[in-house]
């Protein structure tokens, strides 16, 4: 077990790291670490779903879209926005649309949770694509306005600047990640692993089911829609191919290769597609080929992804050493 | 009184009725013994009480209330706790972890996202305590799918007394021992459900004569028979159906 001291230690060193990252490496990597980051927060709150809790959604690119267009239809259309409140409105767009499906979902066996994720993922797509004047279909809406963070009178911080956008965010994406970290660690992280494990005995302690199902439901959809609001702002963009089942995908995609017991597993896989896109884009078009190739790899040689590799090459020294 | 009484109870699967006007009294402070050939409904009678099933016919009374309809988790809430035929605890977690599940829901803890559970010494201490009481406190922090079979049977049987419930329904809680682990097991289903209102479903005659204080015998679904063990050890009836069918 780490002491205390070695885990200040690396927290520091990582905070350090983040602070000083624009500064060493520019605004294109700048560019790429928030991209990653969004993906990360993304993939740690499926991971709730899936890895924690286990349940498989093939949807969950509604709650990033609606997050994201919550936040741009909000900027669009009221003036002077604060940018906080422009980020709880796609934060409350997500919980809404979690607190009406949770419903109609938090009853059904694994399976049925799944598909019916990937029939409402398709409508939310078709949706975004149809309902023009809401969403601007195909081209989306784009370059609205992006409020800077202030408090009147204080201080103003432009956000179309990268690096001041790369602080915020990181704040944000930082802080929502920790929040569920440390829901993992609370009684109701207990209960999360033990549906995944027993859902039957779960029951048979006296705890409500559905009930606890659907508070997690709510979280992972709100969370989800943070990344939404976040990517939204970033991208000065959103439109409805950020909804398509693919979106969905990938998530899942990140949280096997890093390791899908783990909750830190999908922050390990998100940075290695951003590695992998970044590399692979500078010499083929086709990215998913290679994303694809590889997943193929670590399903079929490292089924518990890297977090899982980690610890198996980690046993197999120690064991040696014991020899 | 009965604590827990079942009134004409049937339960139909698809066209075969697994209980026949079952009407099961069970007194407070008892061990009251289940006991039938396999596939005499035992399990079904004990799923249905516990809300596992809605009947198809009749109702549940617990502590006087009709129950009929309650749910596994309002049962629990009541003061019901069961055990599984086949062992039923949360593989991956510890044993640590698996008590302290009962321990939370016993304490209300259900729906805290904003303390840790690491923290809250009460909670670890009990849970502690129960894992020395059931010979555990040595397999703390293994996972309870590496548990062996007896530990793991001690395990699911504490599991439905952690949350301290008024009356306990362990379904055979010796199956697939071995003698030995039998022996030890029926040790400490007698040290922990000392005093406790316990419903028993068991197929070795010579624990069930020895723990019960009642005996209730189901046959093809129906009660055969209710009576003491001496009682029960002479009907004739019970004989022929049986302990006559064991020997087969
Ligand atoms: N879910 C179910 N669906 C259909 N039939 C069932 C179901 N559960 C039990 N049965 C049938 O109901 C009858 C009673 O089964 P039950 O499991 O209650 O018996 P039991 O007395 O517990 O037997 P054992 O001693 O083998 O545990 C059996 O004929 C069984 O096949
Ligand atoms: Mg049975």
């Amino acid at each position: 077990m780490m002491n205390k001291t070695t885990k200040w230690i690396l927290w520091s060193v990582l905070l350090v790291f983040l602070i000083i990252y624009p500064l060493v490496f520019g605004i294109y990597y700048t560019n790429v670490f928030v991209t990653f980051a969004i993906a990360a927060l993304y993939a740690v709150a499926i991971q709730m779903l899936l890895g924690f809790t286990g349940f498989l959604s093939f949807g969950h690119a509604m709650y990033f879209g609606v997050g994201a267009y919550g936040t741009a239809i909000a900027l669009v259309h009221i003036k002077g926005l604060p940018l906080i409140v422009s980020v709880l409105f796609g934060f409350a767009s997500a919980l809404l649309l979690a607190l009406v499906m949770a419903p109609l979902v938090v009853r059904l066996s694994v399976t049925a949770f799944a598909m019916i994720h990937m029939a409402f993922g398709m409508l939310a797509y078709t949706l975004a694509l149809k309902l023009r004047n809401i969403t601007g279909g195909e081209d989306g809406i784009g370059a609205f306005p992006i409020p800077p963070l202030r408090i009147p009178g204080v201080f103003s911080i432009d956000m179309t600047d990268p690096t001041n956008f790369y602080y915020f965010a990181m704040v944000i994406l930082g802080v929502s990640i920790w929040i569920l970290w440390f829901v993992t660690k609370t009684p109701f992280g207990c209960l999360m692993v033990g549906i995944r494990d027993n859902a039957n005995r779960i029951d048979y302690l006296g705890f409500k089911l559905p009930q606890t199902k659907a508070v997690l439901y709510l979280l992972v959809g709100g969370f989800a829609g943070i990344a939404g609001s976040i990517f939204a702002l970033f991208q000065n963009l959103i439109s409805a191919m950020e909804l398509y089942i693919m979106h969905s995908f990938i998530q899942i995609m990140q949280i096997m290769v890093g390791g899908i017991g783990s909750f830190f597993g999908p922050i390990l896989g998100a940075g290695v597609f951003a590695v992998l896109e970044e590399l692979t884009s500078r010499y083929t078009q086709r990215v998913e080929l290679v994303i694809g190739l590889i997943l193929i790899l670590v399903i079929m040689y490292f089924p518990t992804g890297l977090i899982g590799m980690y610890h198996h090459f980690k046993t197999r020294f120690f064991t040696r050493q014991a020899d | 009184m009965s604590i827990l009484e079942t009134k004409e109870l049937s339960h139909d699967f698809k066209g075969l009725w697994a209980l026949r006007n079952v009407g099961l009294q069970v007194k407070e402070g008892e061990r009251h013994a289940i006991i039938g050939p396999n596939g005499a409904g035992k399990t079904t009678l004990f799923n249905v009480i516990t809300g596992t099933y809605v009947p198809s016919k009749g109702n549940v009374f617990f502590k006087g209330n009709d129950v009929t309809k309650a749910k596994p988790n309002e049962m629990v809430r009541l003061g019901m706790g069961r055990s599984f035929q086949i062992t039923s605890t949360f593989s991956r977690l510890t044993a640590f972890e698996n008590i302290r599940m009962a321990v939370l829901s016993k304490r209300g803890i259900r729906f805290n996202l904003f303390k840790q559970v690491d923290k809250m010494n009460d909670v670890t201490e009990e849970t502690d305590a129960i894992l020395k009481r059931i010979n555990l406190d040595g397999e703390r922090d293994i996972p309870a799918s590496a548990l062996s079979y007896g530990k793991s049977r001690s395990l699911e049987i504490s599991m439905a007394l952690a949350t301290d419930p008024d009356i306990v329904m362990l379904d055979e809680p010796t199956a697939g021992m071995s003698r030995d682990e039998t022996h030890t097991a029926v040790e400490l289903v007698r040290r922990l459900t000392e005093g406790k209102t316990t419903v028993i479903i068991e197929h070795d005659m010579d624990v069930v004569f020895s723990l019960a204080d009642r005996i209730t015998v189901l046959h093809h679904g129906e009660i055969l028979a209710v009576g003491t063990p001496g009682e029960i050890e002479k009907n004739q009836e019970v004989k022929d159906a049986y302990l006559g069918e064991m020997e087969v």
